[in-house]
């Protein structure tokens, strides 16, 4: 394959500016100066992965070796034959010698063949895995990641990092890997054949050695920033291609066509521009190399004759040397080219780890105990949060929730009503104050064991390609056929669900997209009574569902609600009336608290929101 | 294959001269071992300083003639894989862009993406291969098999049976290799689909802290893909070394035919040595040939992959001239309209549905989960057509309009807000390019928004995220309904988009629109009785059905299941304490 990529490097920061002049101290050989410490780091980093296949890499090293010996072996009976055909000293053709020439001949190349085609079948198993177990860790590492991380960028930014980047990574890895070792044991065997026949000639040929050095520095220098340009533009396109194609119907809607196809047209021609450029630049290595190479034959040449104009060496010398100087070269060209090929996969490697880097949620503290079975009894106590300090969405909040109630948050939107739900299921951090269950710090609990206990409707419904059944049994997997339906019984949904063709089986389009959301919203309910939390947060859970069938859902919710402390987030007042407690919530605190009945005898925010959601019926009664 | 002759055509000439490039380059390598050999056999066995220098120099002056032949193709082969290559993604992308929502049903979503990304790379890195060495290689392959048959058409005749051996290894190499990178490409489509699930719900995943069930369903896809890849690439890894095999028996072939010969005296063995120097060289160049077909299998499974996309023609029509036939007066017929998802044969979603909107009039639909409602306005803006009966806009059948031209006149608010990232400004500019920002600022404060935007600390410059994930259900919502009431259409849709916003805020924003949508059609979808109780009529549907139609006063009179709703919602409330206060 080709060494050039469409895919190079890059990431989203400013491009590094070069700080230090002259190398640093026990920076990468051959590492372009400025980013030396970076490269370094990332190699080594990626060492980590590749380092694990270190068994087979072994066993393809020797297999490298071994061929070696055999490709020598190959023009060595070539040799022979042909003597064997001119006979001894121009007698007839010594059959006897050239039969087993000819048949070392034949196992040589049987077994060269082999040990290629052994060595391309495991390479191609070794480099898989570093590639499966590197894409792994990345996923992996997207579950410790807080949701801000996600909020804040395109899908398909972070998608391009798990594909594009990591077969950046991929294809480095399984073209560099055979070539970097036969190149090594290649030049070794020259280089010894080379001073056992002239030290100084070897010493002219090696002429060559820093000019190819100082050429691959210098365009690695170029195109180890041009492929990092390049694959953060890759990811910017695919970001902008994953959004638009997602939001496709909106983007109809709207006749937006046009203007997202100019959109896409901006990151293309970027992608294309930065493209040609690293193209063009890796593209040059290789015939600057061949005029290396040729000052160096002719280096070889001139200094020979010289040295034969003395006497010190005899002509059959050069002639050899010079053919040993070639086999010098070639390989010397491919590492060269590895490590050209090597800044494009480094590129890759280096946005794999910046996203590995990336701030996690908060580890769970030391002594940290697991939370199971919570009788469910919530209190905040002067809760702050804030995204920055100075304006706080939610300040001073505080009230208890007694085991089993069951909590209205009502409000205007935008009061931070979602906020407090986000606060007790960790999802974000208070910046102030604490939050306890149970009577204890919800930061006492591992994070895992306290989201366990609750069960979240959330405003938006989130269904995964798969089968219904798939999608209500996300609230518990080991769940039966019979509890499933019995979940979807309880939330309406086995009615509707029993009208289509399949039923339970029937396969979700992505994201559910041939329910209505409606429907989509009576699945997400049935999957949280499947998962019988102690805590229960339905946020807006009822909003696209029609209130006849509203009504009904409520009467499961009740059911379902009896015994566990339930927190409700609603705007249609009259789904909520029942609730044990109704905190008025705005602009982060709380202005109102109590029953409905307290409150509509106070006449204060919620009697008036109340009779606001009335006042039409009110009017024309 | 009709659409790939248009990039043959642009690219073709600069290709020729790319080709051109590469046989100069060729010709310099073939050049230099003869001068090299000169040099030493005039220069240094003769002790000739001058001869020395002399060849010296022409391997100097052939070396930089090569050089530059490289350079140049270097250029052009950079500049031409990659405008190829962009320019493909964008057809691709402008031909995706341009398919009805129909159309694009039949593709994966992640798979658009996967084709759009990773499969034109493919494409474009076969071209920069082919630039590279296509024309060396054969060059080199051919001209070392005249110069093999001119030296001893004897010995050719091992050619004869080595070279069709290696040529039908290449085929094998297709044949093979084909259906596996087909399956790679299909797994990396997996992989992205997983990936770009997990992304959008990774609130839900967090919520029911299904870490390990979603790391389980990765591991899965990924071991899919590693396992196809690395079978392709196993299976591949048998080609290269069966031709350096085969030819290689060649090799062997040639020896021992050429021994018996000399034997017989009717030739040389310089014959033979320089023979199989010609070998090595043709090894050498299929070598080449092969690496090239390797790639050209990948990127044959990724133009099929492409060709599958550029292949679907938009069955939407219309009539160019229709569009004169539209008076603006935002009149809106449904005569008995069906529709299905599945075309004629799937189950209906609507039924023989009538109505007539007048022009400026606001008509309620109410109806259950799944009754039509969404599936009915759709037809509207044509994000899909009826199957029976006709859907009118000015009296004019939309299916004789251009959608552009319906969708300019047509505003929807979707159920769910779908917000892109960029500002707040951007996205409410979607329904209007060149809205001011005093436009802008207006369709916020008519949707209720305009407060809250303010009172961020950018304002109308606050950056989204995909999906605008950082504002709340409610104020999605409001700024979806700016983006289309900044687009001052004729008819407006609101598909239930106020679910999430405060009773209070959506009183306004109903007031707000009486005011301004004086004139306007709008079709309002609601949940919420007291939402439409105040629209003109209102149409109730059931099952795809109407099952009444009416104002408020007649439909609580006579229709059965809009007295179900109005008591399911306001019934109870009617005897409350604080109402009848």
């Amino acid at each position: 394959m080709a060494s050039e990529r469409e895919q190079g490097a890059g990431r989203p920061n400013p491009p590094a500016v070069p700080l230090v002049p002259g190398r640093p101290p026990g920076g990468g050989r051959g590492a372009p100066v400025q980013k030396a410490k970076d490269r370094a780091g990332t190699l080594k980093r990626l060492w980590s992965y590749i380092g694990r296949e270190r068994k087979w890499l072994a066993v393809v090293f020797a297999l490298i070796l071994a061929d070696s010996g055999l490709t020598l072996a190959g023009p060595y009976l070539i040799g022979v034959s042909v003597d064997a055909i001119s006979g001894p000293s121009g007698g007839g053709v010594d059959f006897g010698l050239l039969e087993a020439a000819l048949i070392g001949l034949t196992a040589a190349y049987v077994g060269d063949a082999f040990l290629t085609w052994l060595q391309g079948w495991l390479m191609a198993g070794v480099s898989q895995r570093i590639v499966k177990s590197l894409r792994e860790a990345l996923f992996a590492k997207l579950h410790k990641l807080p949701l801000a991380y996600f909020d804040t960028r395109r899908h398909g930014e972070i998608m391009s990092r798990l594909s594009n980047d990591i077969d950046n990574v991929s294809t480095t890895v399984s073209q560099t890997t055979s070539q970097l070792m036969s190149g090594v044991i290649a030049i070794a065997g020259s280089l010894v054949m080379m001073l056992a026949l002239s030290p100084l000639l070897t010493l002219a040929s090696l002429i060559t050695v820093p000019l190819v050095y100082l050429l691959a520095r210098t365009i690695a220098k170029r195109t180890s920033s041009l492929f990092r340009e390049q694959q953060a533009t890759l990811g910017q396109l695919n970001g902008q291609i994953e959004e638009t194609i997602s939001g496709i119907e909106a983007v109809k809607a709207f006749n937006r066509e046009d203007k997202v196809i100019e959109g896409f047209e901006d990151a293309n021609r970027k992608l294309r521009d930065v493209g040609i450029r690293a193209q063009i630049w890796s593209g040059f290595l290789m015939p600057l190399l061949s005029v290396i190479n040729n000052i160096g034959f002719a280096a070889v040449a001139i200094v020979g004759g010289m040295l034969a104009v003395k006497g010190m060496v005899t002509v059959g010398v050069i002639a050899s040397f010079i053919s040993y100087s070639r086999q010098f070269v070639r390989p010397l060209n491919d590492l060269a080219n590895v490590y050209n090929v090597l800044q494009s996969g480094l590129a890759g490697a280096e946005r794999v780890f910046e996203a590995m880097d990336e701030k996690e949620e908060a580890e769970d503290a030391a002594g940290s105990v697991r939370l199971t079975a919570p009788r469910g009894e919530v209190e905040f106590e002067n809760v702050t949060f804030g995204y920055c300090p100075d304006a706080p969405i939610v300040r001073g909040m505080s009230f208890r929730a007694k085991a089993g109630e069951s909590v209205a948050l009502v409000g205007p939107t935008g009061a931070g009503k979602t906020t407090v739900v986000n606060l007790l299921t960790r999802f974000y951090e208070t910046t102030g104050g604490r939050i306890l269950i149970d009577g204890r710090d919800i930061r006492e609990y591992t994070r895992d064991s306290l989201r366990g206990v609750f069960g979240i409707v959330l405003q938006d419904t989130y269904l995964f390609s798969g089968t219904i059944k798939d999608n209500i049994k996300y609230g518990r997997e080991d769940a039966t056929d019979e509890e499933v339906r019995e979940a979807a019984a309880a939330a309406n949904a086995d009615a509707f669900i029993r009208q289509l063709p399949k039923g339970y089986d029937t396969e979700l389009s992505e994201n559910g997209g041939n329910l209505s959301q409606g429907q989509r919203q009576l699945l997400a309910i049935a999957r949280v009574v499947l998962a019988k939390p102690s805590i229960l947060i339905l946020d807006e859970a009822t909003s696209s569902i029609d209130t006849r069938t509203e009504r009904h859902i409520q009467e499961a919710l009740l059911h379902i609600m009896r015994g566990r402390t339930t927190f409700i987030i609603a705007h249609r007042l009259n789904t909520i009336r029942d609730a044990d407690a109704i905190m008025v919530i705005d602009k982060g605190t709380i202005r109102e608290k109590g029953s409905h009945d307290e409150l509509m005898r106070k006449q204060g925010d919620y009697y008036r929101m109340f009779r606001n959601q009335f006042k039409n019926i009110v009017q024309e009664a | 294959m009709g659409n790939w002759v248009k990039y043959i055509r642009k690219y073709g000439l600069s290709f020729g001269v790319a080709f051109l490039l590469v046989a100069m380059e060729a010709a310099c390598d073939l050049l230099q071992p003869t001068l090299l050999a000169r040099m030493i056999d005039e220069g240094v066995a003769t002790l000739d300083r001058t001869a020395v220098l002399r060849y010296g120099g022409y391997m100097l002056l052939v070396t930089a003639v090569g050089a530059i032949a490289a350079s140049g193709r270097n250029i052009v082969s950079s500049q031409v894989s990659q405008r190829f290559g962009s320019e493909l993604r964008s057809d691709l992308y402008r031909h995706i862009q341009s398919l009805s929502l129909r159309n694009l049903d039949r593709f994966d979503r992640a798979s658009l993406v996967t084709r759009l990304t990773n499969d034109v790379t493919q494409l474009q890195n076969f071209v920069n291969g082919m630039m590279r060495i296509f024309a060396k290689a054969p060059i080199l392959c051919i001209g070392s098999l005249v110069m093999a048959i001119r030296l001893n058409p004897r010995l050719s005749l091992v050619l004869v049976v080595v070279v069709p051996v290696v040529g039908a290894l290449i085929a094998l190499n297709i044949r093979i290799g084909f259906p596996m990178f087909l399956r790679v490409q299909a797994a990396m489509d997996r992989l992205n689909g997983i990936m770009r699930e997990y992304l959008a719900g990774v609130r839900v995943v967090k919520a029911f802290n299904r870490f390990a069930g979603e790391s389980e369903k990765f591991g899965r896809v990924n071991e899919e893909f590693r396992r196809s890849s690395a079978n392709a690439m196993r299976r591949m890894a048998v080609f290269n070394p069966a031709i350096l095999l085969t030819v290689n028996f060649g090799i062997v072939a040639v020896i021992w035919l050429g021994g018996l010969r000399v034997d017989g005296g009717s030739m040389q063995v310089g014959h033979i040595v320089a023979f199989v120097n010609y070998m090595t060289q043709i090894l050498f160049s299929l070598m080449l040939i092969s690496m090239v077909f390797n790639m050209l299998v990948r990127a044959k499974a990724s133009v099929g992959r492409m060709q599958e996309v550029l292949s679907v023609r938009d069955e939407t029509t219309w009539q160019e001239d229709a569009g004169r036939l539209l008076d603006g007066s935002g009149r809106v017929d449904f005569e008995r309209v069906s529709f299905s998802y599945n075309g004629p044969v799937g189950a209906p979603a609507l039924k023989g549905i009538d109505l007539s909107v007048r022009p400026g009039e606001t008509i309620g639909i109410i109806g259950s989960t799944g009754s039509g409602k969404s599936t009915l306005v759709g037809l509207v803006p044509r994000l899909h057509d009826a199957t029976e009966g006709a859907v009118k806009l000015d009296g004019v059948d939309v299916r004789l309009l251009d959608p552009k031209l319906v969708r300019d006149r047509v505003a929807v608010v979707p159920q769910k807000p779908m917000l892109f990232s960029g500002t707040i400004l951007d996205n409410i500019r979607w329904g209007r390019e060149d809205a001011t920002e005093e436009e802008v600022a207006e369709a916020a404060r008519m949707a209720a928004a305009h407060d809250f935007i303010a009172a961020l600390p950018e304002g109308y410059r606050t950056k989204l995220g995909q999906g605008g994930v950082n504002l709340s259900g409610g104020q999605k919502q409001r700024i979806s309904i700016a983006r289309a009431l900044v687009r001052k259409p004729r008819v407006l849709i609101l598909d239930d988009c106020t679910s999430a916003v405060d009773v209070a805020t959506e009183a306004a924003i109903k007031e707000a629109l009486r005011s301004y949508a004086r004139g306007l059609t709008c079709l309002l979808i609601a949940q919420r009785i007291t939402s439409v109780m105040d629209a003109d009529r209102i149409l109730v549907l059931e099952g795809g059905e109407v099952a009444g139609i009416g104002d408020h006063e007649t439909l609580l009179r006579e229709c059965r299941i809009y007295q179900e709703i109005y008591r399911s919602q306001i019934g109870e409330e009617m005897h409350s304490d604080g109402v009848r206060a």
